[in-house]
């Protein structure tokens, strides 16, 4: 097992290393980035400062270097936790992003926790309830939930907030604890922010599981061993959820390598509409101005939380299913 | 030690009225968005205590179906639509009607596993993956027996000795995967027999094993059998296996018993043209190899659809037009032995040539 995670922890670094050098590739394929924008601005401003500046920045990224130097010069940089300057935002890079990818880290798990909290039991009452009014409405307001696209249900909920609870619309945090250092009262703050975000990121992803939930029991209710214990005297409940149950979660947590993804991607575009200040908005505006070191480092994170989640995946599917047995 | 999980011998042969479940005119249909199907057309039999009964007939007939009922285990849409079910426990009390007791309710729960339990046709699928096999044989024991865990893992650990696994502590904790097919379902039979009960429904136990380990299983049924004086209902369309395990035999066909009798009489005299078409076509020995097997004319008709008269007449060898089409037989006691019952218009006014001439068969 130590072994097992120890090859797949090697492997993560492969992956991450050819993620990054395809990455810096293309990024930097493209004419025109923020550097040379930058560099630009300074030549029109003239002087001595800024032709020393021009100076500096050229070394330090290898303006004029082939890109394997640029990118040798980036990677070593990173080593010593040096990722670069944003020069849209003429801030280090490192700076920036951090809090940034601890929302987004924070919003995505809360999403993630929201959709089994509600898809399992939700899938479990109706697959034991199939063909009742209650099964037939769950399947409604599934094809609602995969259908309404994640922008229109962070609208529909900012203006249900807003109306019904009075709370603060958009971003996490309202006016007084924008900037106020963390506290009790600032959490509380953050948490009554992100029910909705929370919502609207995992809206499809909770009545796609539930339907997976749904099928799943259903086949498994089938099993032979399910009679089985139904025919030593357990109650039902014990049936469902001993013996039912965990075996239909199986394919719920293969699935969980993908689900990341569409969380992540899910969380980009809710933040962009209510305004959070995580991941998202910044770093597609990063791609959008080419504002390349920003960028890169804004992939790489979001690429070390998918190979770490799609990890952890494996290892709870080990831990469920005792026939998967790393060596 | 091996005792200790076991209650004495009990049910001692000998009392010919003594049954541990008697089934009256149970039906079961199912309900589905094609028609119903009648699985079960009102079936009456009786267990008696102590001995097997087989019970034979194609695939389809209501064999399994017939096993579920009497647990109230029929899955849905199946539902049980009329008929008892009569359970008389060993301690000699009164028989109780199970179809009376509530499906999911205490009552019943409290009868299956424990009273009656059953074991299936697949080994490779009836237990759960995802727990050791101790585990789910502890499982019956402490809903039954005990609630202190580690008398119950004792005694699991005995009853895994007992059906003769080679290392009981390590099957214990061993999962179903680890286990081979025969393994599995010794382990089963373990889990089956793990609170002594007074019936075992043995769902075709051996039907998926190869013919050593079916021969090793079927011995150890006979053994425990034996040990603890219970009854077994033995489902199968191996008429070889019925004759090696079973005092009587129920012969099934569509949702009906056509025949029943002593182990004996079924082979050596039977008397519904079904039973015997059947056991013409299993092979024996001695046989011309030139000789072609004989088969069942026509094949089981849809369950959805209901046929008049006798449900054997399209396939029957016998068939005769204006009767066996219109009226559905009457259940007869044969007068030469009053426990031989067989539902066929050859035998209805008592046409003693008729028996006559097939009992001649006898001697062949
Ligand atoms: N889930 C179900 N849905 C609909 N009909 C069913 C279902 N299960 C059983 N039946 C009906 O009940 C009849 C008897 O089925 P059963 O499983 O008892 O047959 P069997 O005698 O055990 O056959 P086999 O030897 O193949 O196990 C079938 O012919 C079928 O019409
Ligand atoms: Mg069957």
């Amino acid at each position: 097992m130590v072994n097992y995670v120890l090859r797949r922890l090697l492997y993560m670094v492969v992956t991450l290393f050819f993620i990054s050098i395809i990455g810096f590739f293309i990024i930097n394929l493209v004419p025109g980035s923020a550097l040379d924008a930058r560099i630009n601005q300074l030549r029109a401003q003239g002087g001595e400062v800024s032709y020393q500046e021009i100076e500096s920045l050229k070394a330090r990224y290898g303006l004029n270097d082939p890109i394997p130097v640029k990118y040798w010069k980036w990677v070593s940089g990173v080593v010593h936790g040096d990722f670069g300057e944003s020069f849209t935002y003429q801030e280090p890079v490192g700076s920036l992003i951090w809090s940034r990818i601890g929302f987004s880290v924070l919003l995505s798990s809360f999403a993630l926790i929201f959709t089994w909290v509600v898809a399992i039991p939700v899938g479990v009452y109706s697959a034991t309830h199939r063909y009742t009014v209650p099964d037939y409405v769950i399947t409604l307001i599934q094809f609602i939930g995969v259908a309404v696209p994640d922008f229109l249900m962070a609208l529909i909920l900012l203006v249900v907030a807003s109306k019904f609870f009075h709370t603060g619309v958009g971003g996490l945090f309202s006016q007084q604890y924008q900037n106020a250092p963390w506290s009790w009262a600032r959490v509380g703050n953050l948490l009554s922010h992100m029910w909705i975000p929370v919502i609207v990121i995992a809206a499809s992803a909770t009545a796609w599981t539930t339907r997976v939930m749904r099928a799943n029991l259903l086949d498994v209710l089938n099993q032979q061993y399910v009679q089985t214990a139904r025919a030593k005297g357990l109650r039902e409940a014990v049936v469902i959820w001993k013996h039912a149950v965990r075996n239909a979660l199986h394919p719920l947590i293969m699935t969980l390598g993908s689900l990341l993804p569409s969380l992540i991607s899910g969380e980009v575009i809710v933040s962009i509409v209510l305004n959070l200040p995580t991941t998202g908005p910044l770093y597609i505006s990063s791609l959008i101005n080419k504002d390349m070191y920003l960028a890169i480092t804004f992939l790489m994170a979001l690429s070390i939380l998918l190979v770490v989640g799609n990890l952890l995946a494996d290892l709870l599917l080990a831990w469920v299913d005792p026939r998967i047995r790393y060596e | 030690m091996a005792s200790t999980a076991m209650s004495p011998v009990r049910g001692q042969a000998g009392q010919a009225e003594d049954f541990v479940i008697r089934v009256e005119d149970l039906r079961v249909e199912f309900r589905t968005p094609i028609g119903v199907s009648s699985a079960l057309d009102g079936i009456t039999f009786e267990v008696p205590r102590g001995k097997t009964l087989g019970v034979v007939g194609e695939s389809g007939c209501g064999k399994s179906v017939t096993g579920l009922a009497i647990l109230q285990l029929v899955p849905l849409p199946g539902i049980i639509t009329s008929g008892r079910v009569l359970f008389r426990p060993h301690d000699g009390s009164e028989a109780i009607n199970l179809l009376e007791y509530e499906r999911m309710g205490a009552d019943m729960r409290g009868t299956r596993g424990k009273n009656i339990s059953m074991i299936f046709q697949e080994p490779m699928t009836s237990l759960n993956p995802c727990y050791t096999v101790g585990n789910q044989i502890k499982e019956a024991i402490l809903l039954h027996q005990t609630k202190n865990h580690k008398e119950a893992k004792e005694r699991a650990i005995d009853i895994l000795q007992k059906v003769g696994m080679p290392n009981p502590e390590r099957i214990f904790g061993s999962y179903p995967h680890e286990l081979s097919g025969g393994m599995r379902q010794r382990a089963m039979i373990a889990m089956g027999l793990s609170c002594t009960p007074d019936l075992l429904i043995a769902d075709e136990p051996t039907t998926a094993l190869d013919v050593t380990t079916e021969a090793n299983i079927l011995e150890l049924m006979r053994e425990l059998q034996q040990e603890i004086g219970m009854s077994i209902m033995f489902i199968t369309h191996n008429l070889g296996v019925v004759a090696q395990m079973c005092d009587d035999v129920a012969v099934m066909y569509l949702g009906r018993i056509v025949e029943q009798a002593s182990v004996e009489e079924i082979f050596y005299d039977p008397k519904h043209p079904y039973t015997i078409s059947l056991l013409r076509s299993i092979p024996r020995l001695g046989t011309n190899r030139k000789e072609h097997l004989e088969v069942i004319r026509g094949s089981v008709p849809d369950p959805y659809t209901r046929v008049s008269g006798c449900p054997f007449h399209p396939r029957c060898p016998s068939f005769m037009p204006g009767i066996c089409d219109k009226v559905y037989p009457e259940a007869l006691h044969l007068p030469s032995s009053p426990q031989h019952l067989v539902r066929c218009h050859l035998y209805n006014d008592l046409n003693h040539q008729e028996v006559a001439t097939s009992s001649g068969d006898k001697s062949s």
